[in-house]
């Protein structure tokens, strides 16, 4: 922010009283406003409630393509375009140009109709439906599905229920499926204390608003979220490359959306508490969630500095498995700058796409 | 054309006498500190944080906290939805529980849609193998009348 030497003539002040204004300028921008995001050219292909599936254009020739369609699903309390932040730190923009044809689930956000929308639900009412008009366009039965946070979750209980449907290669970044460990991150230790009552909070707010789980989030590191982030942005402010990173990042962070009730119950009492999905206990629809059954090629991710689910809760999927093709990789970063940060177009997503090169003709 | 520019080589001279030199590297010396320390303080403070949040002591008081709001604010906010659901049937105009079922029912109906959209799909497909193979079975019909 301070130039590297004091003003010694009227010129040289007039020019640093510029350089001033503008980077305030700049300061008041990002601050105040909303980076364009998303900008990888795509069209919509099916919706059901809020859900939109999106399939990106294609830039790579049909025949050049890859022949397996890849199938993002991200979390549901975000919003998906953190895989597409901005041109040249987009991760859909990076597979579309590796030869994928990518496809994103977009949960949209749940209103008051939608609070008693369950993990049910989401896994086998809007997730086949979507895979269905996913093959349908893409005109192949095979399919690669990765999941996200949440998005995880919700991605292995569904290989695990419909192991027969096309399902080829899992991919499970940062996965929080592993509660056993009670003292590990700040949301198990929360969630598990006596006075904190779930039951309580649907009761009475119905939707889980975007801003409380904000808070959770920011809380389990709150100098780096409340204050760091800004300082970071304020050392920069003469680097454009990294005001505009900024900017885009904090659109995507305060751009926040409600969860469903429901889930939120299904998740904190059935996963966070009893840890049911590991323990092969959970029910969905009256079906018992067994991962045993899934076969699919699996590629697990897991981000060394991840703070929201720690490795710990990631690393045991691996030997409940039925899959003989599997890989567990630890990547540098957070939970989500490990996907989004500046690193992660060297430490991640090539790992991704040579693994799932392999395994995509 | 090729003619290459001429950079000089030769380092910037200072003139020794010039106060504003001496103030310019105090100056960055006393930034450079103050920078260090800033890091180092928001380092030490961070870690401190993350200990507290993560400690039995926080995940107590902000459970409780919580606890007591959604107590205290329960009541009102229900005083306020049964006004607000009095005051729309007066208006005779819809409340939020028949907005919602009626949300809820457009639902279900996009999804008899999509099982309609599968089951034509599914039609579709068949149509195409089945005059696939009828294609087939004439072209090979052909074969043999020609042999």
């Amino acid at each position: 922010m301070l130039s590297s030497s004091l003003p010694t003539t009227p010129a040289a002040l007039q020019s640093e009283l510029q350089r001033i204004e503008e980077e305030a300028r700049t300061l008041l921008r990002v601050s105040t406003s909303r980076a364009i995001i998303a900008q990888t050219p795509k069209q919509v292909i099916w919706t059901l409630n809020k859900a939109r599936l999106y399939r990106y254009i294609p830039v790579v020739p049909a025949e050049q393509r890859h022949k397996v369609p890849l199938f993002l699903v991200f979390a549901l309390m975000n919003r998906p375009y953190i895989l597409d932040l901005r041109p040249g730190n987009s991760f859909i923009e990076y597979m579309v140009k590796q030869g994928y044809d990518v496809y994103l689930l977009d949960w949209g956000e749940p209103g008051p109709e939608d609070e008693g929308m369950k993990f049910d639900d989401y896994v086998l009412d809007y997730l086949p439906r979507a895979i269905r008009k996913l093959k349908a366009v893409s005109g192949s039965d095979e399919f690669s599905m990765l999941g996200w946070c949440i998005g995880a979750i919700l991605t292995t209980i569904y290989a695990a229920l419909r192991p027969d449907d096309g399902l080829t290669n899992l991919l499970l970044l940062t996965a929080p499926l592993d509660f056993t460990d009670k003292t590990s991150g700040g949301f198990v230790r929360w969630v598990n204390d006596q006075h904190f009552d779930p039951d309580k909070i649907v009761d009475a707010l119905g939707n889980i608003p975007g801003q409380m789980i904000d808070y959770g989030a920011k809380a389990l590191k709150p100098v780096e979220n409340y204050i760091g982030s800004y300082l970071t942005l304020w050392d920069n402010l003469d680097n454009p490359r990294n005001v505009e990173s900024w900017h885009a990042m904090n659109t995507w962070v305060t751009d926040l959306i409600p969860m469903a009730g429901a889930t939120y119950l299904q998740l904190i009492k059935e996963l966070y508490r009893e840890n049911r999905l590991i323990q092969g206990k959970m029910i969905i629809r009256g079906e018992r969630v067994d991962l045993s059954r899934i076969r699919a090629n699996l590629l697990n991710v897991i981000a060394l500095a991840d703070h929201i689910s720690p490795p710990c809760q990631s690393e045991s999927i691996m030997t409940k498995v039925s899959s003989q093709d599997q890989l567990l990789l630890k990547v540098k970063g957070g939970h989500i700058g490990m996907m989004a940060g500046s690193g992660a177009m060297k430490y991640t997503w090539p790992h991704i796409d040579s693994w799932l090169a392999a395994r995509s003709d | 054309m090729g003619k290459q520019q001429e950079t000089s080589t030769e380092p910037e001279t200072t003139n020794p006498l010039d106060p504003f030199n001496t103030l310019n590297t105090m100056r960055d010396a006393s930034l450079q500190t103050m920078y260090s320390m800033r890091d180092a303080s928001l380092q030490a403070w961070s870690k401190l944080m993350i200990d507290l949040v993560n400690s039995e002591a926080y995940s107590q008081a902000t459970s409780q906290w919580l606890d007591s709001y959604l107590t205290l604010s329960q009541p009102f906010q229900r005083v306020i939805e049964t006004t607000m659901t009095q005051a729309l049937t007066r208006l005779n105009m819809p409340v939020r529980t028949e907005v919602t079922s009626l949300a809820e029912r457009l639902t279900n109906v996009e999804m008899r849609l999509d099982d309609l959209d599968a089951k034509l799909d599914d039609i579709q497909r068949a149509i195409q193998a089945l005059a696939a193979s009828i294609h087939a079975a004439g072209t090979s019909a052909e074969a043999k009348e020609i042999h």
